[in-house]
């Protein structure tokens, strides 16, 4: 149960959170061409796809794959961006 | 006073430091001469280290803005600026192949193929605000 008003999804907070971290690990790295960036887009991808594959899909057949990968990406960014504020 | 820099003013502060490269590289007539290789490594590694962080300022300055069209803005700002560096250094990289300018030209290369991406990844976001999933599957964000 989340704690900070926010309400649970087929995808948790919790599951937001850690596609989020990857997101700023790749999206926003100072040195794109790192392999730290690079695995963390492929860990992102991987788990996207995955959970697709496993939840969305299945149970949302009318949502394609790309739809869900650009509101996963839209998703993580207002995550991100909630984040920057509660730290000023 | 607090002064604000917008991601503009940056590139437009920056683009002199790749002007000079170039009037450097043209300049040189004896480009295999020890001291005119020196010269140009100099700049040429000043204007590496501006692309690196300028790069990472509009990563940052992207992670900051809140409208889809904006972040599209910064990044493609930041390939046009990769852009120039590619310009600037078409022919001198073949004029200076060992002064830093063939691996200056790559890094530039990579740089803005990643801009790219950001771009066309940010114009596939604002086109898919058009598309509704059901509530529900993201969890809400308060």
């Amino acid at each position: 149960m989340s704690t900070s008003g926010d309400t649970e999804g087929d995808i948790t907070r919790a599951e937001l959170a850690e596609l989020a971290a990857l997101f700023d690990q790749f999206e926003f790295a100072f040195d794109p061409l790192s392999l730290a960036a690079r695995e963390a887009e492929s860990r992102f991808d991987d788990q996207v796809r995955s959970l697709f594959d496993q939840r969305i899909g299945p149970k949302y057949p009318e949502v394609d794959f790309t739809s869900f990968y650009c509101k996963v990406k839209s998703a993580c960014r207002a995550y991100l961006r909630k984040q920057l504020r509660s730290q000023r | 006073m607090k002064t604000c820099v917008s991601f503009e003013d940056l590139l437009r502060i920056n683009r002199p430091q790749v002007d000079y490269m170039q009037k450097i590289g043209e300049a040189i007539t004896d480009p295999n001469s020890l001291d005119a290789c020196e010269i140009f490594t100099k700049q040429v590694r000043i204007v590496e280290g501006l692309l690196i962080q300028t790069y990472g300022i509009a990563a940052e300055f992207s992670k900051r803005a809140t409208d889809l069209q904006e972040i599209a803005d910064i990044w493609s700002s930041m390939a046009m600026f990769c852009n120039v560096v590619l310009q600037t250094l078409s022919l001198l990289k073949d004029k200076f192949p060992y002064c830093g300018a063939p691996q200056l030209y790559d890094m530039a290369l990579d740089y803005k193929l990643e801009c790219d991406k950001r771009f066309r990844g940010v114009l596939e976001e604002v086109s898919c605000q058009r598309v509704e999933i059901p509530k529900g599957i993201l969890p809400e964000l308060s």
